[in-house]
């Protein structure tokens, strides 16, 4: 199955939640939506599931058209962050409802439930009501429920977001694994960047209503294409760029703009990426710097560094060291750096 | 995740059946609300030389007529002070300080919902009137009959739901509050008139546009023990059954409309405005003993009660007297039912009150799904016409079906003198009441449960009988029992609608007591309360063998 959302637009009111929305899913694959709280999410996760009406655009499913597919026969499931496990039914009632919705046998459903209980390592609690189970017993009902009938595409909304950080974590690799045993394409919507990089085949980075950029947790850490993006994933160094090409100061060979014209006006490099030096053992052509404090977090020190030279509004620069002790660094301490070019990263263009 | 709100247009395969539920639900509600409230209102219009307002400036115009609104006024602001004083103080005493026999003295302030709405009246004529116990015994010469009789009897009467509304306001209160304010050196009296006065305003607000509600518009009171002193709600009565004249009657019920209404409306207002004095860090409050407070509260709690439990106790023993006053032996010929039609208007009421909780739980279920959960262009209009009968006196209303199905072009008329008019009445009656408790429900039932079971595949239909119905299903048993209580009790719309062989034990109530049948009155009221009584315990046990427990049958 592969899922195409093409120029998809929701507004509530005088306020675009979604502002023409393209993406592409992949068969099997798992794809997070991340983004800060009020950026769409949710609100294109439930376009999808057909629980909200798009207000222009499309939503193909293998190529077809969805528009006219009410979410009750799009055949997609679901799960809620607040599980939404029906009170009244126990945990294998709640399992067989999809079935009984599709008016599957009695001995077919029985035989079904038990397989998902299986599943999910809770055949002992068939019997017992939502209120009887712990918060992760009933994400894990909400999960079986909505895979029992076979679903086309799985869609889950913060499903881990209400649970308590020890059960997330165990979640979040049942949930994986299992998505990966049964090939079944999913997305997951986040706002936990962990979350999104421990379990995700490629991330969606949303932020006020757009799709910012889509790619591999390693694609968007080392290749941000933007500010938002580059500091959303990790930290990261944001350097301005002078008019005239300068960064910190000095002149560098800046990658060309895709446009033809079009010019850097924001760098980023991340803090590993940038090389720090004894001043005695500086290479030709580092910058000069001074510490303006040093951090020791264990097995890495940040080192925050003012450049010598450099314009004075420039925030100062953060470098991370692996294996480093700062004993005996005092403010003031001079060092050298440098910019590795092939490090650094275009953020913004003029 | 604001998800509610705005009122979403249903997609496009699913407006067709939504219509037809729309106007499915819609046509019961016009047909027994709006359509013989418009034909009242068209009818009082309608002078020898045509249409106008001059029946109502004859009746503005008429001194006799005027004394009487005056009469109704007087009977009904003095009557509701007293009530809401009185229940205010009640429920202070069970929430606020520590008598004992909390639960014995709540169950007591709710005995007069289980009888019909006149036995304050016949009680207090039982004890007080001419022939009563007291002038009897002491030779008092004690006058009841009138306006201090109707204002008790009154008092009595909407005692009841005064307390449960207040009750309810001064069981919530955050105790952190009343720290903070004994802190800063509040004395007991400062603390009630800045803390506990203002928390409950609200509460009083909405108990008083109740009482006045319901004074002004009950009729059986007045008619037992008001002698001449004549109010708004025995006139019409008068001028209908008494007279025959439709014409005033319509004109007198259209203006006794208008207070019931705006006090109605204003209690829905005030209801609105209710917001949370409770938030979530908020700690219960723990009472104190307090020997002095507790000895006046107890005393005050005791007098009450005991007048209740009196005006009961005085008509169940004439109920069981040979022949009041004369006699005063114990017999048990009164139970016999031997006059008129015997026994047959008790068991009237009884299958009048299954058939009102049957129809009355399908209706309600029907309306409010559809406001509540089927949101649609429709449902504010539902919404405004499921809550009009709460500010429409029960004799108007009444009085609108005699006009509107009275008629044998109305394809009604084919139920017109039966049992199941009078039960369908009962339920548009009561209407609003039960629709505020089954969308209050309803409303708790979360929307991501009907979005859950689309995903699934499930149509509304399966959400709805496999969810929403059997979350609802206990509020449904409440609404069941209180559609029967009022059923059996209910005298103002029934009043105009029954026929010699659909006879209501109310009615025969009222009939004997004016035909000097005492003790046969008081029997037919004892017969009502045990129904009434018997009715409520056998669901409370039902419930509870189903393992529901917390669900309120008392409304
Ligand atoms: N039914 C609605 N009516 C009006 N506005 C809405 C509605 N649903 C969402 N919005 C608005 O649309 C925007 C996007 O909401 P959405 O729920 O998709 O955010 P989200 O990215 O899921 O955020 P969160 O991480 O907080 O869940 C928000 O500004 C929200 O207030
Ligand atoms: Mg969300």
């Amino acid at each position: 199955m592969t899922l195409a959302i093409r120029g998809v637009v929701k507004r509530f009111g005088a306020l675009t939640a979604l502002d023409a929305v393209d993406l592409d899913i992949e068969q099997g694959e798992l794809v997070c939506f991340l983004g800060p709280s009020g950026c769409g999410k949710t609100t294109l996760l439930r376009v999808i599931a057909g629980l909200e009406t798009a207000d222009a655009g499309a939503v193909l499913l293998d190529g077809a058209d969805l528009i006219a597919t009410p979410a009750r026969l799009r055949n997609f499931g679901v799960v809620f962050q607040s599980y939404s496990l029906f009170p009244n039914r126990d945990a294998g009632e709640n399992i067989a409802y999809g079935l009984e919705c599709r008016r599957w046998a009695k001995d077919r459903i029985r035989a079904r439930v038990a397989e998902m209980l299986q599943l999910i390592g809770l055949a002992d609690h068939a019997g017992k009501l939502p209120s009887q189970l712990s918060g992760g017993q009933q994400q894990r009902v909400a999960l079986a429920r909505a895979l029992a009938v076979d679903p086309a595409l799985l869609l889950l909304d913060e499903p881990l977001s209400a649970l308590d950080a020890k059960v997330r974590e165990g979640l979040r690799f049942e949930i994986r694994a299992l998505q990966q045993r049964l090939g079944i394409t999913t997305i997951m919507v986040t706002h936990d960047q962990e979350e999104a990089l421990t379990m995700a085949d490629r991330i969606v980075v949303m932020r006020a209503g757009r799709i910012e950029q889509v790619g591999t947790a390693a694609e968007l850490y080392d290749h941000p294409e933007t500010r938002f993006v580059a500091e959303f994933v990790g930290r990261i160094n944001v350097l301005p760029v002078a008019p005239d090409g300068g960064v910190c100061g000095r002149l560098m060979a800046l990658p060309e703009g895709r446009l033809a014209g079009r010019r850097p006006a924001l760098v980023g490099i991340r803090p590993e990426a940038v090389r720090v030096h004894a001043p005695e053992a500086a290479p030709a052509g580092a910058l000069g710097a001074q510490l303006e404090q040093a951090i020791f977090l264990g097995n890495l020190t940040q080192l925050v560094l003012r450049v010598e030279g450099a314009p004075e509004g420039d925030p100062p620069l953060l470098a991370e060291l692996h294996g480093l002790r700062p004993d005996g660094f005092a403010p003031g301490a001079p060092f050298a750096v440098e910019l590795p070019p092939a490090a650094l990263r275009v953020l913004e263009w003029r | 995740m604001a998800l509610s709100g705005a009122v979403a247009r249903p997609p496009r395969h699913d407006r067709l059946p939504i219509a037809l539920v729309t106007l499915a639900v819609a046509a019961p509600l016009l047909l027994f609300i709006l359509y013989p409230l418009a034909f009242i209102l068209g009818r009082s219009f309608v002078t020898e030389t045509g249409l106008g307002f001059a029946n109502y400036a004859r009746m503005l115009g008429n001194e006799r007529f005027l004394g009487i609104l005056a009469n109704s006024f007087a009977v009904t602001l003095v009557s509701t002070v007293l009530a809401v004083v009185l229940a205010y103080l009640f429920a202070y005493a069970i929430q606020r300080t520590a008598i004992p026999w909390k639960g014995f003295f709540r169950l007591v302030a709710i005995v007069p919902l289980f009888a019909p709405s006149l036995v304050q009246a016949q009680g207090l004529v039982l004890l007080f009137g001419r022939n009563g116990l007291i002038n009897r015994t002491f030779d008092a010469g004690i006058e009841i009959y009138g306006y201090w009789g109707i204002v008790i009897a009154m008092v009595l009467y909407v005692f009841p739901y005064a307390f449960l509304i207040l009750s309810a306001a001064l069981a919530v209160a955050d105790a952190r509050i009343y720290e903070s304010a004994e802190m800063l050196g509040a004395g007991g009296a400062r603390v009630f008139r800045t803390v506990t006065l203002p928390a409950t305003r609200y509460g009083l607000a909405a108990a008083i546009f109740v009482c006045f509600t319901l004074v002004i518009t009950d009729f059986g009171n007045p008619m037992v023990i008001g002698a001449d002193y004549g109010v708004l709600a025995t006139e019409v009565y008068n001028q209908v059954i008494g007279q025959a004249n439709f014409e005033r009657g319509t004109v007198i019920g259209m203006i006794l409309l208008v207070p019931a209404a705006i006090a109605a409306f204003g209690e829905k207002y005030i209801s609105a405005r209710q917001f949370a004095v409770v938030g979530e860090q908020s700690r219960p409050l723990a009472i104190q003993p307090s020997p002095g407070r507790d000895a006046v509260f107890t005393a005050v709690v005791v007098a009450i009660a005991l007048a209740i439990l009196a005006i009961v106790a005085i008509v169940v023993f004439a109920s069981f007297v040979d022949l009041w006053p004369y006699r005063m032996n114990l017999s048990l010929r009164h139970y016999a039912f031997d006059v008129q039609n015997g026994i047959e208007p008790l068991w009237n009421s009884i299958l009048i009150g299954l058939m009102a909780a049957a129809i009355g739980v399908v209706a309600i279920t029907a309306s409010s799904y559809m406001v509540e959960k089927l949101k649609s262009a429709a449902s504010r209009p539902l919404y405004f016409v499921s809550i009009l009968p709460a500010a429409v006196p029960g004799m108007v209303l009444g009085l609108g079906y005699i006009l509107a199905f009275n008629n044998p072009a109305n394809p009604v008329y084919l139920i017109y003198g039966t049992l199941l008019i009078i039960a369908i009445c009962n339920v548009y009656h009561y209407h609003a009441q039960a629709f505020l408790i089954s969308s209050t429900s309803l409303k708790q039932i979360s929307p991501t449960f009907d979005e859950a079971s689309a995903t699934l595949g499930g149509s509304r239909f399966d959400t709805f009988r496999k969810v929403t119905l059997p979350l609802l299903a206990p509020t449904l048993v409440g609404i069941a029992v209180f559609f029967f209580m009022r059923s059996m009790v209910t005298l103002s719309a029934v009043i105009f609608l029954i026929t010699p062989s659909t006879q209501v034990a109310a009615v025969s109530v009222l009939l004997l007591e004016d035909r000097g049948a005492t003790n046969q009155a008081a029997a037919f009221s004892v017969c009502i309360m045990a129904v009434v009584v018997a009715a409520l315990l056998l669901t409370h046990m039902a419930l509870r063998l189903a393992g529901f427990r917390n669900v309120s049958l008392i409304r």
